[in-house]
């Protein structure tokens, strides 16, 4: 029974990395997105390299370069800011992959027309291509935060004192310990189906207006 | 109009209202290449202030790019042109202010409509008078009720362009762009994926616009169109002009077997 309330008492943390990582991923990825669009060669060459050691390398790599490596470079942070980070980075790499698909679904004709009427490049983003490019983006994006919430158990590695961290500690400690990972792992499908269902139920809101 | 000048304004001097025609499009010698392949060769064409100029010819003569090349979405690589009382030479990029007051005075209609789908009837047609204009939300909203009123679509403002005819979309992206009261408007073809029926609606439209003194660029495929409504008639073919005039001595005269050719095949 005290197993299960460290579960539940650890539910935040997982929330926490989930949620500051797609944040920090969401954030990274807008610029990494347009880069891999420029119309200068280089900077999307940057762009895509960038993307790629992000995708590339295992988040648990990530997590322990940033919490031991960064140290070394009189970069401090605690264990939950390095997993944020880390998982942030990661997140970039993909979100920056899924924006781009997104923008690639708002078709040419879209953008010809804002150019015809003379809207501005910022004007054109947020109002016109942005709001047709998240709808196509959204299957995509709501599969990714739900597998992030089962990633954020990898930042157990380092210390964070999330779900998965909690019930390592407790099974180690008693004998049936492995029934706070049945626990953990009921707590995980309940936080993952409702955001599933959620995107489900955004797309049909949407498709309504436009179809 | 002559007779709008202030008497005694121009007096002793050589009259030039008589003698000098306002063009609103003068192109001179535009080129295009795209991938090696010459798409328009040295294109020159004048359109008078008020004038609507139809552009006919087979697919593949450059009718279209030409008519991009006249808003810059497509940028030529040689030969200058007045658009609107702006001079604009080829070969260099155009700084944004200059592209915007080009844009602000070239209205354009699309084939594909490209009405904002995300937006309803209305708010297509009030964002653009917001962010280039400056309106205001009430007024944006005032002068786009009276232009979906104006093409017929009054009761439609509420409606998501997925929801109406691809004829009704297409009056309501005329009335989008006749809201930044440009002084050109160009029509690429826009009847062109509508059945006869729709086009028919889209076209009456285009004739009340023409009515009212626009001067007006269309590509189209519509013979009856370039004919009644049609003050001159362009025909290109393999990215030049090969024949141009009054519309009805064209197609009951052509002085070129190529048009000729062209007119027998769309009259079958």
């Amino acid at each position: 029974m005290e197993g299960m309330w460290a579960i539940i008492l650890a539910i935040p943390y997982t929330l926490l990395v989930t949620a500051g990582a797609f944040l920090v991923g969401f954030l990274l990825a807008i610029p990494l997105a347009l880069a891999r669009r420029s119309k200068v060669a280089p900077v999307r060459g940057v762009a895509g390299l960038l993307i790629d050691l992000a995708r590339g390398i295992p988040p648990i790599v990530w997590l322990l370069f940033i919490f031991f490596g960064l140290p070394l470079l009189k970069i401090k942070m605690n264990a939950l800011e390095a997993g944020i980070l880390g998982l942030g980075v990661v997140s970039a790499g993909y979100l920056a992959e899924i924006f781009r698909g997104g923008l690639l679904a708002v078709p040419r004709g879209q953008f010809e027309a804002c150019q015809a009427l003379g809207l501005g490049g910022w004007t054109s983003f947020v109002e016109v291509i942005s709001p047709q490019a998240l709808r196509a983006m959204l299957p995509g994006l709501a599969t990714y935060f739900i597998g992030l919430i089962k990633d954020s158990s990898i930042a157990s590695v380092i210390g964070v004192t999330e779900m998965v961290y909690t019930a390592t500690t407790y099974a180690r400690n008693s004998a049936d310990g492995i029934y706070t990972f049945f626990a953990a792992a009921a707590v995980y499908i309940v936080l993952s189906v409702p955001f599933g269902l959620m995107a489900r139920g955004m797309e049909a809101r949407m498709q309504v207006s436009s179809r | 109009m002559a007779d709008t000048v202030p008497p005694g304004r121009y007096s002793g001097k050589r009259d030039i209202r008589t003698d000098a025609v306002n063009y609103a499009i003068e192109l001179g010698a535009i080129e295009k290449t795209f991938a090696g392949h010459q798409v328009l060769k040295k294109v020159s064409l004048r359109v008078k202030q008020g004038e609507v100029c139809s552009i006919i010819g087979p697919s593949g003569a450059g009718k279209s790019t030409l008519l991009r090349c006249v808003n810059l979405l497509e940028q030529p690589d040689g030969g200058n042109m007045v658009v609107a009382g702006q001079y604009l030479a080829a070969g260099r990029s155009h700084p944004r202010r200059e592209l915007l007051q080009l844009r602000r005075n070239v209205g354009m209609v699309f084939q594909s409509f490209n009405l904002f789908p995300h937006l309803t009837v209305l708010e297509n047609i009030v964002l653009p008078q917001r962010r280039v204009l400056k309106l205001s939300a009430e007024e944006a909203r005032e002068r786009g009720a009276e232009l979906l009123k104006r093409v017929g679509l009054a009761e439609k403002a509420d409606a998501y362009p997925a929801k109406i005819s691809g004829g009704q979309q297409q009056r309501v992206a005329i009335a989008r762009a006749l809201a930044l009261e440009p002084k050109v408007m160009l029509f690429d073809e826009p009847t062109s994926a509508l059945d006869p029926e729709l086009a028919q609606e889209v076209l009456a439209v285009m004739k009340e616009v023409a009515a009212s003194g626009m001067t007006m660029l269309v590509v189209t495929h519509e013979m009856g169109f370039a004919r009644t409504i049609g003050d001159h008639l362009v025909v290109m073919e393999d990215g030049a002009i090969i024949e141009q005039g009054v519309p009805e001595e064209v197609m009951t005269n052509p002085s070129e077997e190529r048009t000729r050719k062209f007119l027998s095949a769309v009259n079958r």
